[in-house]
């Protein structure tokens, strides 16, 4: 058994800062494919 | 006598002989940040549409001085300069022979950069930092550029060879993480180079010099990307190291994961070289199925770049809490922002969220259509390489020069420094920002100041420009400012000791299995990703070749 399990370290934020970075991700990508759709 | 205290501290230091070669690049890179820097102030005041270049000086020339010498000249020198600096502090000093190696390399690389610059503000070259068949360039241009690329690889190869030494002297260990992550950086320039140095070699030169008539601008625009994608991830990876050696040992931290680090370095190895063709996602010549086979490669970028992002926050988190912070993000607050060696690099990696976001956009296959040749890819680049990029290579200076040069960043000029920052970051927001939207209105990118014949949608963009003036003007307040610093860093600074940050890794991170750094293995998987990308698209390319091309010198 690893320390890293024992120790449990608490990464609350950084899951949801990555979380944020996918849904930055994801809302200007739906945001571009909405212009594509519409413009082409 | 020496006692082990001293002795451990000294091989902590930068030997004063490779620091002289690793500055030696830093100063070339900084010259050209002035200069380039200046072009491109030139430039946004040509397209703000109330500024006329004097003494016959042309809009496309200055951009050309601008692309090379900010794309390809700032990024190289700094980026050998640091790794050389990283090499001799992480694995030690470099042998006389390997260090002559630097210098031949250096001096080669600097004779390139001359002639090509030389050629360009004599107007004999004004093809852009792309340098795009069929415009052709003078021959010398193109030597130029060939003399860079062969005296990188001699520079490349003094760092192997170290690489090499410390290997055989330590089996069966780890290399230092910085040595390990210099060599994938530097792995990945010599087999992108490649591309491109067929492409000047066997293509540019000969027709440049009327040895043949014509030249086959597919398949040269194919070597220039299959150079030019992987160039962008030269330039990113030692923002990367930064990111994961140096900031956590000056926030007082650790590395979260050595074995990720590693990871995700060999996954932007793979990953980052068979993707030329989204940059070609709109040219005929083709087929449909290999650009999507190289959307998906490109795709899977994410992968690595997100781990990145997740072992960054986690560094930080991780510290943060341990110096109290409390709650959801109050560990955010603890962070050393008074630092501008921690401040810099951070609004850096804050950029490369939109950036990233936009590169996702950009590599979409048919999406690409949308932002294809307009000023929105501009807006892009100038967030990934002249944001993420450059502001990590500024907060790297603020530590890597003093401890080159023997002194120290005194608190002003620490006050400074974030200063410049802050500017930076308003002045790109201005400027990206209006690219990026007037991009998706259609204007177009690499173009001269017009009204396109007085049309309206031409004229809707007229604000947009302006708007890049004032950011491009406050950029450039930037750009004196960091001079300003460099050169009190270089010269004026007072004297004393500064430390090269090298982070230890995190007790709690699990052992990094020898695999990671297996050669053959990851070599292999390169090397059969480029041939699986590229061979039957290339040999269609040869056997259909379009109709060649003469050349062309619009200026």
């Amino acid at each position: 058994m690893s320390k890293k399990k024992e120790k449990n370290p608490n990464l609350k934020g950084t899951l949801y800062s990555v979380g944020f970075v996918g849904l930055f991700i994801l809302v200007s990508w739906f945001m571009a494919f909405y212009l594509f759709i519409d413009r082409f | 006598m020496t006692t082990i205290k001293e002795k451990a501290k000294e091989f902590t230091k930068v030997d004063r002989r490779d620091g002289k070669l690793a500055l030696a690049h830093i100063y070339v890179a900084f010259i050209a940040l002035f200069i380039g820097g200046l072009c491109g102030l030139l430039q946004v005041l040509v397209r703000s549409g109330k500024f006329t270049l004097p003494w016959g000086i042309g809009y496309y020339q200055v951009l050309t001085v601008h692309g090379v010498l900010l794309g390809l000249i700032l990024t190289t020198y700094f980026i050998l300069g640091f790794q050389i600096a990283a090499m001799s502090r992480t694995s030690g000093t470099f042998t006389n022979k390997q260090r002559s190696l630097g210098w031949i390399g250096f001096w080669i690389m600097t004779t390139g950069t001359i002639a090509a610059a030389t050629m360009v503000l004599l107007n004999e070259a004004s093809v852009l930092y792309t340098f795009y068949a069929p415009l052709q360039a003078h021959w010398i241009f193109y030597v130029g550029m060939a003399l860079v690329v062969v005296g990188s690889w001699i520079v490349g190869l003094a760092k192997i060879m170290k690489y090499r030494e410390w290997r055989k002297v330590h089996p069966g260990e780890s290399s230092p993480l910085l040595s390990f992550m210099v060599i994938v950086n530097m792995a990945m320039w010599i087999i992108c180079s490649l591309g491109v140095a067929v492409e000047v070699v066997f293509q540019l030169i000969p027709w440049s010099l009327g040895w043949v008539d014509k030249v086959d601008v597919l398949l040269s625009r194919t070597l220039f990307w299959y150079f030019g994608h992987p160039l962008v991830y030269f330039w990113l990876l030692p923002a990367y190291m930064v990111w994961y050696v140096v900031i956590p040992k000056i926030i007082g931290g650790k590395i979260f994961s050595d074995a990720l680090a590693r990871l995700s370095f060999m996954l932007f190895l793979l990953f980052s070289i068979p993707v030329g063709f989204h940059h070609q996602l709109t040219e005929p010549g083709i087929e449909s199925f290999w650009k999507f086979l190289q959307v998906v490669l490109t795709m899977m970028v994410v992968i690595p770049s997100l781990l990145t992002a997740f072992s960054m926050f986690a560094t930080f988190e991780l510290r943060g809490r341990q110096l109290g912070g409390k709650g959801l993000f109050g560990w955010v607050k603890k962070l050393p922002w008074k630092d501008a060696r921690f401040a810099v690099p951070f609004i850096g990696m804050a950029a490369f969220i939109p950036a990233g976001a936009g590169g996702i956009i950009n590599a979409s296959h048919q999406m690409n259509q949308l932002i294809h040749n307009t000023i929105w890819v501009t807006g892009h680049f100038h967030l990934t390489v002249a944001t993420t990029v450059v502001l990590t290579f500024f907060g790297a200076s603020y530590w890597l020069l003093p401890h080159l040069t023997g002194r120290v960043l005194t608190k002003q000029m620490n006050k400074l420094a974030i200063i410049q920052a802050i500017v930076w970051t308003v002045g790109m927001s201005i400027m990206s920002g209006a690219m990026h939207i007037v991009g998706l209105m259609g204007a177009p990118r690499r173009s001269d100041f017009s009204t396109y014949g007085g049309a309206e949608q031409a004229t809707d963009w007229i604000p947009y420009q302006i708007a890049q003036a004032v950011g491009g003007t406050i950029l450039f307040v930037g750009i004196i400012l960091i001079l300003y610093i460099v050169v009190n860093l270089l010269f004026f600074a007072p004297k004393g000791e500064t430390e090269f940050p090298v982070g230890e890794v995190s007790e709690n991170a699990e052992k990094t299995p020898m695999w990671l750094e297996n050669w053959k293995i990851w070599l292999t998987i390169c090397i059969a990703l480029i041939l699986f990308a590229y061979t039957v698209p290339v040999i269609d390319m040869i056997q259909n070749a379009p109709p060649g091309s003469k050349g062309y010198k619009f200026w």
